[in-house]
C-alpha cells in the first residue's frame, strides 16, 4: 500500500480536536473574565513591555488622587485661617468705631479698659484657632497655641512685662493713685518707646507668641509647592496685641483724662495699621486658597485624561468579547457534534459479524 | 505442472496470508502506541510460483521524525522559560479587578506599585504633618515596599531553586534514557547482523529519542551496521555505541550572587556562561537560561531599587560644617553601617528593611520620619532642630529626591539614568515583556510541535480502516485458497475414483 498526501492516522484523527477544543475552552474562560471585569484577564501579559508604562500612569493617578484629598485638608486649614482673619479684622473695626465715638469727658477710661480686655481675649482666642488638630496660626510649630493667654493667673510673662515696664518708666504701677500726675507727653514716649518695644522682636516671641515663623509648605500639585499657611510673628497681630493690651492696661488705670485721650489715640492708630496689615495677610491666604483650588481642577482634568489613557491600555470591547464568546461557544459546540460522528465514521461498524 | 505442486502453492498462500495477517493485527493492536510505526508486509512470488512474506518494512520517516524531535525540544525549552518567568510576573502583577479603584493598592504588590504608595504616603504625610496616623502610615508603605522586594527576591531565589532541581531531574532522565537506549540499539544491530526482525527494537529507540528531546534537542545519525548516534544540538556526543555520561552538581540554596554549577557532557559544560557551546533547546537549555540569565537579572533589577532606596533616604550630617558620613535612613539592612555602592547591591533587596528605630511595631518612632535620626541618635542627623510639629522640610525633600533622576549599574540592564519610580516601572516592564515573549513563544512552539507530531503520526501511524479493509482482502484470499484446496482435492478424488 502507498503512502500518500490524504493517508491519516486513526490516531491523529482521533485527537484532531482535542488541541482545537482545549485551545477555545482556554479562550473561552479568558473572555468570561474579560467580560464580567470589563479589562484584560491578565494584563501583564498582555501588554509586555507595555506594563511599566500602564504602571506608571496609574501611580500618576494615585498621586494625583492623593494631592487632591491632601488639599482638602490643606484647604480645611487655609478657611479656617481666613474665618479666623476675618473675625479678628471686625474686631478691629469694633473696636475702632468704638474708640472713635470715645470721649474723655464722659468716660473715666472704665469703657476703654473693657474695649481693649474684650478685643485682647477676642485676638487671643481668634489667634489660637485650631483645625484638624493643629493651630492654624503656629507656623510650623503648629502643636503649641501661638499666643499665650495674656490673662492667666498667675500673671503672664506679657503682663508681668508690661507692669515691669510701666514700673521702670514712672516709678508707680498705673492703678497707683500717683500715676494720675504722668503727662500726656511723658506717656506718649512712654507708648512708643519702652511699651512698643515688648510688642517686636524677643521679647515678642519670648512673652506672647510660641509660633515658628516659618511657615508651613505643603505640594499642591506635583512638583509645586506653595506655603500654605500664616504665622502670629506679624506686624498685624503684634500692632492689635498692643492697641488693646494698651488699652486693657491703661485705660481703667490712673492716669489723668489726658493722658487717657493718648491711649485711646495712639490705639486707634496702630489698630487702623495694624488692619491694612491684616488685609494684606488675608489677600495673600486668599491667593494660595485659590491657588490650591485651581491645583485641584487643573489635577481633575489631568485625572481624567490620564484615566482615559490606562483605559485605552486595560479596557477590553466588550461587544467584542461577547460576540468572541458567542463564536467560541459555537466552535466548542461543533467540535462536540464532529467528535460524536467521527466515532462512528469506523469500518468496523459497518463490517458483518461472521 | 502437477497437481501436487498446485499444493505447494496453496500451502504457500495460506503460510504468508497468516504472515500478512499477523502483520495487520500487529497495527490494530498498536493502533494507539505512540511512536508505533505501522508495518507492511511485501510479499514475492517464490520459486515455484507460490507466495511468500520475503520482509516486513517498518514505514518510518526519519526527516518527520527529526522535525517533531526538534519542535518538541524548542516548545520545551520555551515552556520551561515560560512557567518560570510567569512565576516571577505574580510578584508584579497588576490586581486587574476593575472593582478597586481606590488610589492605593490597585496597581498589585510589585516594588514599583509599593513605591507609589509609599510615594502617595508621604505626600499625605506632607499635608498633615501633625498626624500620627499619616506617620505610621507612611512608615507602613515604606515597611510593605521593603516586604515586596524581599518577596520579589524570595520569589527569583526560589525559582532558581526550582530551575536548579530540575535540571538534576532532567539529567537523571537523559542518564537513564540513553542507557536504555543502549539496549534498544544493541538489539537492532545484533539483529540486523543476523536477519532477525528489528522494528520493535526500532520502534523503542525511536520513542526514547522522541523522549530523550524533550529534555535536550537531539539529532540522530545512523550508521551502516544500523547502530544510531545521538548528538545534542550543540553537536555534542551523547550516545556512539554506548552513552555518555552527562554529569550534574545540584546546588541547595540559591541566594543573590550564587552560580549553580553547569551540565556537562564527558566532563565538558553544555550549559551556562562556561561552556563554549551551550545547548540551544530542550527543557534542559530553559531552565538553565531561567537559572543562569533571566532570574539572576531579575534580581538584579531588584537589588538596585533596594540600593536606591537605602540611598535616596539616607540622612546627612545637619551640622553646619557636616563632618560625620551619611547614613542609611528608612530603609536599611541588618548590619549596614554605610551607604551601600550600587555597583555591590547584590543580595540588598533580598535583606531591606525598615529601619527599627522608626517602625512603631518593633518599638521606634514613625515621627522621626519628618525631623531625621532614624539613622543614628546622634542629634547632627536630626533635620527638624526646633522640633516643630508641622516640620515638612525633611518629607518635601524626601519626596523631591524620590522623583529625582539618580543613575543606576549597568549590570541590571535598564537604563542607567532614571528616577526611582521610573526604573522600578521599566523593571516591569522589562519582566513582563520577558514573559509576553516566553508565553508567546511557548504557544507558538506548542503548535508548531503539535503540526509536527500530527505529520508524523499520518505518515507512519495506523489508520484503521486501511487495515480493515486489509483485513478483507486477506479474508477473500484465504477463503479463495481454500476454495481451491476443496477444488483442487476433488480433483485428486477423482483422479484416484477413476482409477
Amino acid at each position: 500500500m502507498t503512502m500518500s498526501a490524504n493517508f491519516v492516522s486513526t490516531p491523529s484523527l482521533a485527537m484532531s480536536l482535542v488541541a482545537p477544543v482545549q485551545q477555545a475552552q482556554a479562550s473561552l474562560a479568558t473572555a468570561t473574565t474579560e467580560e464580567s471585569t470589563g479589562q484584560y484577564a491578565d494584563l501583564g501579559l498582555q501588554l509586555g513591555d507595555q506594563a511599566g508604562y500602564e504602571l506608571s500612569l496609574k501611580e500618576q493617578v494615585g498621586l494625583l488622587q492623593t494631592l487632591t484629598s491632601a488639599n482638602g485638608l490643606v484647604a480645611t486649614n487655609m478657611a479656617t485661617a481666613d474665618a479666623a482673619l476675618t473675625a479678628i479684622g471686625s474686631s478691629a473695626d469694633t473696636t475702632m468705631q468704638n474708640l472713635a465715638a470715645w470721649t474723655p469727658i464722659g468716660d473715666p477710661g472704665v469703657s476703654l479698659q473693657t474695649m481693649g480686655e474684650n478685643a485682647l481675649q477676642s485676638l487671643i482666642a481668634s489667634s489660637n484657632a485650631t483645625s484638624g488638630g493643629g493651630y492654624v496660626f503656629g507656623g510650623i510649630n503648629s502643636s503649641l497655641a501661638p499666643l499665650a493667654d495674656y490673662f492667666s493667673t498667675p500673671p503672664s510673662a506679657a503682663k508681668t512685662a508690661v507692669d515691669q515696664a510701666f514700673q521702670t518708666a514712672f516709678g508707680v504701677l498705673p492703678s497707683d493713685p500717683a500715676a494720675a500726675s504722668i503727662s500726656a507727653s511723658a506717656i506718649q514716649s512712654f507708648l512708643s518707646g519702652p511699651f512698643a518695644a515688648l510688642f517686636s522682636g524677643a521679647s515678642w516671641t519670648s512673652d506672647w507668641s510660641s509660633a515658628s515663623s516659618t511657615n508651613v509648605s505643603a505640594e499642591i500639585a506635583p512638583g509645586r509647592t506653595a506655603v500654605v499657611s500664616t504665622n502670629v510673628n506679624q506686624p498685624a497681630f503684634q500692632g492689635l496685641a498692643q492697641a488693646y493690651t494698651m488699652l486693657a492696661e491703661f485705660g481703667g488705670s490712673q492716669l489723668g483724662p489726658a493722658a487717657q485721650q493718648t491711649i485711646a489715640s495712639q490705639a486707634g492708630s496702630l489698630i487702623a495699621t495694624a488692619h491694612a496689615s491684616l488685609t494684606n495677610t488675608q489677600a495673600a491666604l486668599g491667593a494660595t486658597q485659590s491657588a490650591v483650588t485651581d491645583a485641584n481642577s487643573a489635577m481633575s482634568s489631568q485625572l481624567t485624561i490620564l484615566q482615559k489613557q490606562v483605559d485605552a491600555l486595560d479596557s477590553v470591547d466588550q461587544n467584542a468579547t461577547a460576540a468572541r464568546i458567542n463564536s467560541l461557544t459555537t466552535e466548542i459546540q461543533m467540535a462536540y457534534e464532529l467528535t460524536a460522528r467521527l466515532q462512528q465514521l469506523n469500518l468496523a461498524q459497518y463490517l458483518p459479524v461472521p | 505442472m502437477s497437481l501436487s505442486a498446485a499444493f505447494s502453492i496453496i500451502s504457500s498462500s495460506f503460510a504468508a496470508n497468516a504472515a500478512q495477517t499477523a502483520v495487520v493485527s500487529k497495527n490494530i493492536a498498536n493502533v494507539n502506541t505512540s511512536g508505533y510505526s505501522r508495518e507492511v508486509a511485501n510479499v514475492v512470488t517464490n520459486s515455484y510460483g507460490g507466495a511468500d512474506v520475503a520482509s516486513v518494512t517498518r514505514i518510518a520517516n526519519a526527516a518527520l521524525a527529526e522535525q517533531a524531535a526538534a519542535s518538541a525540544a524548542q516548545a520545551a525549552a520555551q515552556q520551561a522559560i515560560s512557567d518560570g518567568l510567569s512565576t516571577l510576573a505574580e510578584t508584579v502583577s497588576d490586581s486587574s479587578s476593575a472593582s478597586s479603584t481606590s488610589g492605593a493598592n490597585q496597581n498589585g504588590a510589585s516594588p514599583s506599585a509599593m513605591l507609589a504608595n509609599l510615594q502617595n504616603a508621604l505626600a499625605t504625610y506632607e499635608a498633615s504633618p501633625t498626624s500620627a496616623s499619616a506617620a505610621d502610615a507612611a512608615v507602613a508603605a515604606a515597611s510593605n515596599l521593603a516586604s515586596s522586594l524581599n518577596a520579589g527576591s524570595a520569589a527569583v531565589e526560589q525559582v532558581r531553586e526550582k530551575a536548579d532541581a530540575d535540571m538534576t531531574a532532567s539529567v537523571k532522565t537523559i542518564n537513564s534514557l540513553l542507557s536504555q537506549f543502549k539496549s534498544a540499539n544493541d538489539a537492532v544491530v545484533s539483529g540486523l547482523a543476523t536477519g532477525a526482525n528489528v522494528t520493535s527494537a526500532e520502534d523503542t529507540r525511536d520513542s526514547i529519542v522522541a523522549q530523550l528531546s524533550q529534555q535536550t534537542g537531539v539529532s540522530t545519525v545512523v550508521a551502516a551496521n544500523g547502530s544510531m548516534s545521538i548528538y545534542a544540538d550543540n553537536g555534542v556526543t551523547l550516545f556512539q555505541d554506548a552513552p555518555r555520561t552527562v554529569g550534574f552538581t545540584p546546588t541547595a540554596t540559591f541566594t543573590a550572587g550564587t552560580n549553580g554549577a553547569a551540565v556537562t557532557v564527558d566532563g565538558v559544560p553544555i550549559t551556562g556562561a562556561s561552556s563554549p557551546n551551550p545547548i540551544q533547546s530542550g527543557a534542559l537549555a530553559g531552565y538553565a537560561a531561567l537559572r543562569d540569565n533571566l532570574a539572576p537579572q531579575y534580581q538584579a533589577q531588584l537589588d538596585q531599587i533596594a540600593a536606591g532606596l537605602i540611598n535616596e533616604f539616607a540622612e546627612t550630617d545637619q551640622s553646619p560644617s557636616p563632618t560625620l558620613p551619611s547614613l542609611p535612613g528608612l530603609f536599611t539592612a541588618p548590619g549596614l553601617t554605610s551607604l551601600p555602592s550600587l555597583s555591590a547591591a547584590t543580595g540588598l533587596a533580598a535583606t531591606i528593611e525598615v529601619n527599627p528605630s522608626v517602625d512603631p511595631s518593633r518599638g521606634g518612632d514613625a515621627t522621626l520620619l519628618r525631623d531625621g535620626g532614624v539613622s543614628s541618635p546622634n542629634p547632627a542627623y536630626v533635620y527638624n532642630s526646633t522640633g516643630a510639629a508641622s516640620f515638612t522640610g525633611r518629607i518635601q525633600q524626601l519626596v523631591d529626591q524620590l522623583s529625582a533622576t539618580q543613575s543606576f549599574d549597568p549590570s541590571a540592564g535598564l537604563a542607567t539614568s532614571a528616577s526611582l519610580g521610573g526604573f522600578a516601572n521599566a523593571s516591569v516592564s522589562w519582566l513582563q515583556d520577558a514573559n509576553q515573549k516566553a508565553s508567546d513563544a511557548a504557544s507558538y512552539e506548542n503548535a508548531v510541535a503539535t503540526q509536527a507530531q500530527s505529520a508524523l503520526s499520518n505518515a507512519t501511524g495506523v489508520n484503521l480502516d486501511a487495515e480493515m479493509t486489509n483485513m478483507l482482502a486477506l479474508e477473500n484470499a484465504y477463503a479463495s485458497s481454500a476454495k481451491l484446496l476443496t477444488t483442487v482435492n476433488a480433483m485428486f478424488s477423482a483422479l484416484l475414483n477413476a482409477a
